[in-house]
């Protein structure tokens, strides 16, 4: 079953770019980031994105994201037009719809575990209470329920990035964003974090894009994409994955 | 999401104790600036103070405020008690002397004359004298008016001058009740010592009767300055000026607005008033910046946590509301803690001879320029915030 790019909620196509581009600066201080990505994401599955640095990965998620506008091109996700998308819509849909696990972790270092990975609920408008026994719970099932107070400051790397995929999870998005989530971490923390990610996601049928360098987690993989020099070079299932440099 | 930005507030100890500080500074010094302002201010009008008995004060057309001043023929005085509505009319005689001590130093006094009769308008005394003591011939009481070290007499009769050199450098003591003095070539006896209010300008009073002010002043072909009134009972004071002066071509000012006309002037006139004014802005424009920057480097240290909120989809409204709470709870605690610390101040302040007075206007006016400092700043971080591009947040910085 082939959905159209304009795929719509139920449909097995969460993310369709159709040339995609987007270039940062103007005239001749001007990059092309982007030269045009075809891209479908699937349901369900994990995808992988990977390529040499500058080849355009981040912005790439950025622009699915709705963080950032791109130039030309069709890009629709989990059913919405981004471009057509305002400001206050792009804020509503990303807190609704969408996780992020960066590479620097990016917690509040003022804001205790349970506090960090309550923060989507209350930005959704949850009560405080039921955002925190919830952040609660789902840090008890990733092995945290005993550092629910500390500060991110006293938390190990592995354990910083697993609060922050909690967080990343705990309002339930259709799409899971993570860029790098790895490659600050050591090769063991590393997959143990992905271990994490895939028990969070796999039963929920969530769809996770993953950014990375580190092909030492490329097994988690259900697609591999390869971009280079802005554009999308190839896309391998996971099992092939002997054949990705 | 309130709960997180006061979390991410004092989240940061260092920070915030550096803000706080600089709020509760800055608040302190705008405040306490204006209460010494104020308490200067009421010094200019401390002689209409020291009558509290006076509903109303008569005085040549020209003059404006109690200092300087210009007078009016003795006849002025019969003229006012003939307006109905006027209960006593006493006069007042003010004047500048300068006053030769026993050694031969030279100081100018400020000559205050009051009503032979009532003698209303001495200021309490000291030692337990009483204002009849100025009944005695040549009699004067003397006060500091917020000077200090002025009133020294030498210790020792040998160090009398009359006539020889001066002998300035001589041993001195308070002058008191006995000592002598001269003013233009006549010699007066100092009866007591008052407690009166502080003057501004400061300068020495020598308060005596009215005839025996016209006799130790220099001659003027006028010594009536003002005429003290009070008013017949249930009479405002502000109709019977304006009737007083409908009768008698005088001005008339009722004690309150004759206190502002004099605040008014001194701010217009002083030159003095011109040098405190400038100094303490500055000062206070020193202080407003440092608590603008250090509110602006709070959020702006925290861009990248606004950065990762947006990404998660928080809307620019919600961050805006976060970083006006911020400021808000900032500048509330700072201020609050200035004051206080401005409010203990002034508690030993007044206790000794300081020109301070924390009037309602003055906190209000500290914690009014600390909120406008804290919203403009809050606003320009909030710009920051949200213009910032939320893909910063992906950079591995
Ligand atoms: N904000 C920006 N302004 C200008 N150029 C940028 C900006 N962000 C990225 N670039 C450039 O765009 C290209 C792609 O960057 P990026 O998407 O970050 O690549 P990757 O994540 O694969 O390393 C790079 O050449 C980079 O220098
Ligand atoms: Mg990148």
């Amino acid at each position: 079953m082939q959905s159209a790019p304009t795929s719509a909620p139920g449909c097995d196509i969460v993310v369709s770019c159709r040339g995609v581009t987007k270039s940062y600066g103007s005239d001749e201080a001007k990059v092309a980031a982007l030269r045009g990505i075809d891209l479908d994401v699937r349901r369900g599955e994990l995808l992988m994105i990977v390529g040499p640095s500058g080849c355009g990965k981040t912005t790439l998620i950025s622009v699915i994201t709705t963080i950032l506008n791109h130039d030309a091109g069709e890009c629709n996700v989990l059913g919405r037009d981004v471009q057509r998308m305002s400001e206050q819509e792009r804020a509503v849909f990303r807190s609704k719809s969408i996780g992020f696990v960066f590479q620097l972790f990016n917690l509040l270092p003022a804001l205790t575990a349970v506090e960090n990975v309550a923060i989507p609920l209350l930005i959704e408008g949850v009560p405080w209470k039921s955002a925190k026994s919830r952040a609660n719970e789902l840090l008890a099932t990733i092995g945290l329920g005993a550092r629910t107070t500390a500060l991110p400051a006293n938390l190990s790397g592995g354990q910083q990035q697993r609060v922050a995929i909690a967080r990343a999870v705990v309002h339930d998005p259709a799409l899971l964003v993570c860029d790098e989530p790895t490659s600050n971490l050591d090769h063991e923390t590393g997959h143990a974090v992905m271990e994490v990610l895939r028990s969070l996601t796999e039963k929920s049928n969530r769809t996770v894009i993953v950014v990375t360098h580190d092909h030492r987690i490329f097994e988690f993989a259900d697609r591999i994409a390869r971009m280079d020099d802005g554009r999308i070079t190839e896309i391998v299932e996971g099992k092939d994955r002997e054949q990705v440099p | 999401m309130l709960r997180v930005a006061v979390k991410m507030l004092l989240g940061d100890r260092v920070k915030y104790a550096g803000l706080l500080i600089g709020i509760a500074f800055t608040s302190f010094l705008v405040t306490f600036a204006g209460s010494y302002f104020a308490g200067f201010m009421t010094r200019g009008f401390a002689l209409i103070t020291e009558n509290p008995r006076t509903d109303v004060w008569v005085m040549d057309p020209a003059v404006r405020s109690v200092e300087p001043t210009t007078n009016m023929p003795s006849s002025a005085l019969d003229r006012v008690r003939s307006v109905e509505g006027v209960s006593t009319a006493v006069p007042l005689a003010l004047g500048r002397a300068d006053v030769r001590f026993p050694n031969g130093r030279f100081q100018s006094f400020q000559v205050v004359g009051v009503d032979d009769a009532t003698l209303a308008g001495v200021p309490p005394l000291q030692d337990g004298v009483t204002a009849m003591a100025l009944r005695a011939p040549d009699a004067v009481i003397v006060d500091p008016g917020g000077t200090t070290g002025k009133l020294q007499t030498p210790v020792e009769t040998a160090d009398q001058w009359y006539g020889g050199p001066p002998r300035l450098n001589v041993p001195t003591r308070k002058l008191g009740p006995g000592d002598d003095l001269l003013v233009n070539d006549r010699r007066v006896t100092v009866v007591g010592r008052a407690r009166a209010l502080s003057r501004y300008p400061p300068r020495p009073l020598l308060y005596t009767t009215y005839s025996n002010a016209l006799r130790i002043l220099l001659p003027e072909r006028r010594r009536l300055t003002f005429v003290l009134v009070t008013a017949a009972p249930g009479l405002a004071p502000r109709a019977l000026a304006r009737r007083i002066e409908d009768r008698t071509g005088l001005r008339a000012r009722a004690s309150d607005d004759f206190k502002a006309d004099t605040v008014w002037w001194i701010l217009a006139n002083s030159e003095d008033v011109g040098d405190i004014e400038t100094m303490l802005s500055i000062a206070i424009l020193v202080g407003f910046g440092v608590m603008g920057v250090l509110l602006y480097m709070f959020t702006n240290e925290n861009l990248r946590q606004y950065a990762v909120l947006r990404a998660m989809g928080a809307t620019p409204q919600r961050l805006m509301t976060m970083i006006f709470v911020q400021a808000a709870l900032c500048a509330i605690i700072g201020t609050g803690l200035g004051l206080g610390v401005c409010a203990v101040a002034g508690q030993f302040l007044t206790g000794s001879d300081y020109p301070f007075r924390m009037m309602w206007f003055t906190p209000a006016v500290g914690a009014l320029m600390v909120f406008i400092v804290s919203v403009v700043s809050a606003a320009i971080s909030a710009r920051c915030a949200l213009t910032l591009e939320p893909g910063i947040v992906f950079s591995g910085r």
